[in-house]
């Protein structure tokens, strides 16, 4: 027994609100899941190790840089990926995490909880990249780009190391990143999911700053 | 429209009422389930709302940040997500396809927490703990449209997102087995609990409907026994009547009897006084006439008396119950009664005694009738005492005695004393200890006598509390 048996009128807006539920329902998850997979742009890195670097790379070892914004929230995900990268191949690899401090910006405005999560992974170098310029020669424009270059300071792998925007879990970008790092075969490029590391444009002088 | 009842068996109405009783129960637990489902989706709304500002508050290009789109989701695609179920639960209650919807809406929850907490592995125990939530429906269909979404949306991912939920990039075909594999481990457990619940609560629809109709039954047997109770109190008040008819008529014929005697011997006074009177002069000198007369005073008064009686015992007015102290009205009674040289008559009833309520013209007759029987039971060569003792019983009840020491009754004759016309005198109606017992008895109490021969005789009247009550 269901109570009462609801009338054709009835039924017909049951199945109208129902089809209309789903609608919005699959379109709001269609929305989050595209936003989550849509990668940042990707600019040409090079294809060396940059030699106006401020980074210098020790010798025989793999050097590994991610740059990153010091308030995005995916990045959270980019840094437990490189903790897993760490602790596979830690012996091998010198980290660094370059983070963002944009011009006219509030002295430690990079100095967040990211910043603190970086710095404490073991084999990780924590530094500032002051007005991006790290960023700007390495050819990264979203937030947990991680290029890896070898004892020979050609570049083997670039993009980011997460499966999508803020996730964490197996990824192909991690994968091979391990996978290259233990002299065994991987991809060399992954796309990057993570907030813009550039403003949109210009920011004015005297605007507001966040 | 006319139908035709039809007469279903024991077995028949047990099934139908247990059947009856499961949907009830089933109804009441699918009710409550959905109300704690509608509670459960706002909380997850709320937590959802709170997650995104926390944990990803705002997206950034540079210095630049916007609103992340999480926290709209959360607001937007959570605020969708219960909307329908919802409102089913307010609308259509303990339904199916509210049960169907709130399921889908509490998987799809899971995919949103998810990926708020961006694919935490932790968050997605989200999916076992409202599997076994949905458990609570004992409805193990709705466990298959919760699993079917998960199934769905591993089956799309794996096509078109594979590394979001894989970490490869290349399409997985078959995988989605691998995880829908534990989720239906899950549901085989939970169908066997949702199943055993069932089972225990249409057992337990079944003992109450065993219950139940053992109550209707005891109740209907109830019923019968009130009205043949019913039946039997008019049966016996017809019989009361239909004795005292019967007695009436006997009392009549015996009554025709008793009084054809004195008025015979009265109208033979009156034949001889009437002529006697015709001529002054001869009976004025007659010694027949005085004795005449008086003969005429004995047998009207002998006429009276047997239709006093019949009277008594005929006639039933109600009771006009007063507070009596008893001594009193014992000293009253004694009074009354034709005192004898030989045979003393004591009123032992203490004065401290709780006051009843009895109609006091009827029971002063009652206790004239047994005081005056008592005294007649002394033989008239002997001395003899009649004692009247009166004591509180339990739960203020009294008992009163009457008490003498003559000749006692046969045992043959015990059983009769209190049927109506059954005298051992010569000149009696034997309707007087008839008209005690039906008096004692109206008052809601009761009469006893013991007796043994040449012992003498103890009459014990029981008056229960509410009569023996104080005024």
């Amino acid at each position: 027994m269901e109570g009462r048996r609801p009338s054709a009128r009835m039924r017909l807006m049951l199945a109208v609100t129902g089809v209309l539920w789903g609608g919005a329902v699959v379109g709001g998850m269609t929305a989050l899941a595209r936003y989550s997979h849509t990668a940042g742009p990707s600019a040409e890195p090079p294809a060396r190790f940059p030699e106006d670097s401020a980074l210098r790379p020790t010798p025989g070892r793999f050097l590994l840089v991610m740059l990153a914004h010091p308030r995005c929230p995916c990045t959270r995900a980019s840094l437990a990926e490189l903790q897993e990268v760490m602790e596979r191949a830690g012996p091998r690899v010198d980290a660094h995490v370059l983070f963002l401090h944009p011009e006219r910006a509030d002295a430690a405005w990079e100095e967040g909880p990211l910043w603190q999560r970086a710095a404490a992974i073991p084999g990780v170098t924590v530094r500032q990249d002051e007005g991006g310029v790290e960023a700007q020669r390495f050819g990264a424009t979203t937030s947990g780009h991680v290029l890896l270059f070898d004892a020979g300071g050609h570049l083997r792998f670039s993009g980011g190391i997460t499966g999508s925007r803020g996730h964490e879990g197996n990824n192909a970008g991690r994968a091979s990143v391990e996978a290259l790092v233990m002299q065994e075969e991987g991809r060399s490029q992954h796309p990057v999911y993570g907030c813009a590391l550039e403003d949109p444009q210009p920011l004015l002088a005297g605007s507001q700053r966040p | 429209m006319s139908t035709a009842a039809v007469e279903c068996t024991p077995e028949q109405r047990l099934e139908e009422r247990t059947g009856r009783l499961f949907t009830q129960h089933q109804q009441e637990v699918w009710r409550r389930v959905d109300r704690l489902f509608a509670g459960l989706m706002g909380a997850q709304w709320v937590f959802a709302i709170a997650l995104a500002l926390f944990v990803s508050p705002y997206s950034w290009e540079g210095r630049a940040r916007e609103l992340h789109l999480h926290v709209y989701m959360a607001v937007g695609l959570g605020g969708a997500l219960n909307a329908f179920p919802i409102c089913l639960v307010w609308l259509r209650p303990g339904s199916a396809l509210t049960r169907h919807v709130v399921a889908i809406s509490q998987m799809l929850w899971s995919a949103l927490l998810i990926h708020l907490t961006g694919g935490r592995i932790e968050t997605h125990f989200h999916i076992f703990g409202s599997l076994a939530f949905l458990a609570f429906y004992r409805d193990w269909p709705v466990l298959l449209s919760a699993s079917g979404v998960v199934a769905v949306d591993h089956v799309l991912r794996g096509l078109y997102l594979p590394e979001s939920i894989y970490g490869v990039d290349s399409i997985q075909g078959w995988r989605f087995l691998e995880h829908v594999f534990w989720v239906a481990t899950m549901d085989l457990v939970l169908i066997r609990s949702c199943t055993g619940g069932k089972w225990e609560m249409r057992q337990m629809a079944e003992r109450q409907a065993i219950a139940e109709l053992a109550s209707e039954r005891e109740h209907a047997k109830s019923i019968e026994l009130d009205r043949a109770l019913q039946e039997l109190c008019a049966a016996q008040a017809q019989a009361i009547r239909v004795e005292k008819l019967a007695a009436v008529g006997q009392l009549a014929a015996s009554v025709g009897h008793e009084l054809r005697n004195p008025l015979a011997a009265v109208r033979n006074a009156h034949t001889y006084l009437a002529k006697r009177l015709a001529k002054p002069e001869q009976a004025v000198g007659d010694a027949r006439v005085p004795q005449l007369l008086g003969l005429m005073d004995r047998e009207l008064g002998n006429c009276a008396r047997i239709i006093s009686d019949l009277l008594d015992f005929a006639r039933e007015r109600p009771l006009l119950l007063q507070p009596c102290p008893l001594r009193p009205l014992v000293e009253e009674a004694i009074g009354v009664v034709p005192p004898r040289e030989s045979v003393s008559v004591l009123n032992q009833v203490p004065e401290q005694l709780p006051v009843p309520m009895l109609d006091r013209e009827q029971f002063r007759q009652v206790l004239i009738n047994l005081v005056q029987n008592a005294v007649e039971a002394i033989p008239a060569e002997r001395a003899g005492q009649v004692v009247v003792r009166a004591e509180e019983g339990g739960e203020g009840s009294l008992c009163l005695r009457v008490v003498d020491d003559g000749e006692g009754i046969p045992a043959n004759v015990l059983p009769h004393i209190f049927e109506p016309l059954f005298t051992t005198k010569a000149r009696g109606t034997g309707l007087g200890l008839a008209i005690v017992a039906s008096r004692v008895q109206r008052h809601g109490g009761s009469l006893n006598v013991s007796s043994q021969r040449g012992q003498g005789s103890e009459f014990i009247i029981q008056l229960p509390g509410a009569a023996a009550r104080a005024a």
